[in-house]
């Protein structure tokens, strides 16, 4: 579950050296969304993976109230993100700074920056997102 | 006609149930009454069981329950795949499957859920799916996940949120009703309900189903041996499960059409179409609702409203039983009759075809059983007291 040796590992060792790192198809240049080994609609096995930038607009969300095991780092309450990622259509999951509890609204614009959430005293590296 | 169609059918049904972490018994003891009771209740020998079939990562492997139950030969054993409870309808589909093909000739159903010996639910549900980017954006709970596509449906595809609340009120109307519930003789009280603490917007305590203990056991066998059986058949006449493409185990990223659905347009395409019935056809519904969107989303999928009339359909008053036209959730469904993992929702279809639910519809002849919502496989069957 927390190895980086699965398909999406560029993505993982991306944010840890500040970068955001997404895969697209060799051969038919769709973004691809979880990370796969192969594009199931064209069969190519080339993965390209991308820099794209920390912009991106809000898909849905919600706030979390309750607290559940796991997110005991996390001051209540927070706020989870589904954002598109601009320029490429991938949605990522993200947390969105929630200093006034506005709620978000889907379609808004965000900027990231690289952040990490501490699950069990490892710290999972996280695009976390704000307005504007 | 399809395979499927009124060749299987309930003859049994078992069910024990207690309030979380009150279980008597531990959970495979549980487990062997239900399936005693749901064979006692057809008038068969349970030593004659010879196919076992559950779903979402129940922990009771069929062959350890040899010795209580006497079995004389486990012929097929089988799940449905997947965390959530996505195949609770598909296991039936499954058991049908094994019947038909003469890989089995009767076979058991059951899911079974004890605090004490499984842990909790929900954290079991999230082990199956959790990984770095969920935990890292903070989302590590069944609610969450269905919350942030509930907030997609509500804010984007313009459903009222106030409908939730309409599907929490029946499922609590009937729950208050029927002696096998948990809600049984108390009063809903709507304003405790409103102010309810956050879970997880928009989620508030009462639109979460909430866990019990217990076990439910479905004993299927042919429709011609049923007829011969102690009660009257509950016919399977038709189940679907799986997914379609832009749907599934996708890190949200779904085809942007289906990602506020829960899941189940090919399963009702499917279903309707191999049975050549249609919502209109449908008599009364039992849903699985682990989240009160999910449940409404579930009833647009499946083609009883849509986006644009959800509010016409999905009012209290018209989804009660006897007179409202939508009946659902007559036992009390996942938030007021119980909540093992869904295995209730079933238990109840069977119930209101042999006309002895506490909340009977009238004339019902058809019974739409719809999986737990959301899940990235999910399931839906139909049962008839009469094949149509
Ligand atoms: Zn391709």
């Amino acid at each position: 579950m927390d190895a980086n040796d699965g398909a999406d590992a560029p993505y993982w060792n991306g944010l840890a050296e500040g970068r955001l790192m997404l895969p697209r198809c060799g051969g038919c240049g769709d973004w691809l969304w979880p990370a796969v080994s192969r594009c199931g609609p064209c069969g190519s096995e080339t993965i390209e993976w991308v820099e794209r930038s920390m912009r991106a607009t809000i898909f849905s969300w919600t706030r979390t109230w309750h607290r559940f095991g796991f997110t005991e780092s996390l001051d209540l309450p927070f706020v989870s993100i589904v954002a598109t990622v601009d320029d490429c259509g991938i949605r990522l999951l993200g947390r969105l700074d929630d200093p006034d509890q506005v709620d978000p609204a889907i379609g808004e614009a965000i900027a990231g920056r690289i952040g990490a959430t501490r699950v069990e005293g490892r710290d999972i590296p996280t695009i976390i997102w704000s307005r504007g | 006609m399809h395979p499927l169609y009124g060749t299987t059918a309930v003859a049994g049904i078992g069910l024990r149930q207690y309030k979380r972490g009150a279980s008597p018994l531990p959970e495979q003891g549980v487990l062997v009454e239900a399936i005693l009771a749901a064979c006692a209740d057809a008038g068969f020998d349970p030593a004659e069981v010879d196919g076992f079939v559950s779903y979402g990562d129940d922990k009771n492997e069929p062959v350890r329950l040899m010795p209580a139950l006497g079995t004389r030969e486990l012929k097929w054993s089988s799940v449905v795949w997947g965390g959530g409870g996505g195949g609770v309808a598909g296991a039936f589909g499954l058991a049908a499957a094994a019947i038909l093909s003469g890989q089995a000739s009767a076979v058991i159903v059951f899911r079974a859920l004890v605090e004490g010996s499984s842990g909790r639910l929900s954290a079991a549900v999230m082990a199956h799916h959790l990984n770095d980017h969920m935990l890292a954006a903070g989302i590590v709970a069944p609610a969450q996940v269905c919350a942030i596509r509930a907030n997609r449906m509500y804010e984007h595809h313009g459903v009222p949120a106030s409908v939730a609340e309409e599907l929490v009120r029946a499922s609590y109307y009937h729950g208050s009703r029927n002696p096998e519930a948990v809600a049984y003789g108390s009063e809903f009280d709507l304003e405790e309900m409103r102010n309810s603490r956050w879970i997880a917007e928009p989620f508030r305590l009462f639109d979460c189903s909430r866990e019990n203990d217990g076990a439910a056991a479905f004993l299927m066998v042919s429709a011609e041996r049923a007829r011969d059986l102690k009660r009257p058949p509950a016919y399977l006449l038709g189940c679907a499960n799986g997914a379609e493409k832009g749907w599934g185990d996708l890190l949200e990223n779904d085809d942007e059409a289906l990602y506020a659905t829960a899941g189940f347009r090919p399963i009702a395409r499917r279903l309707y179409a191999e049975t050549g019935l249609s919502p209109a056809d449908i008599d009364v519904v039992q849903l699985y609702e682990n989240f009160s969107a999910q449940g409404v989303a579930s009833l647009i999928d499946h083609g009883f409203c849509t986006y644009e009339n959800v509010a016409e359909v999905v009012r209290f008053d018209n989804l009660i039983a006897p007179t409202g036209k939508l009946p659902v959730n007559t036992g009390g469904g996942n938030f007021a009759q119980g909540f093992i993992h869904g295995i209730g929702t079933a238990y109840e279809a069977v119930k209101q075809l042999r006309g002895e639910s506490a909340n009977p519809v009238p004339g019902a002849r058809t019974c739409l059983l719809a999986g737990g919502p959301g899940a990235p496989t999910v399931s839906s069957a139909i049962f008839a007291n009469e094949i149509p």
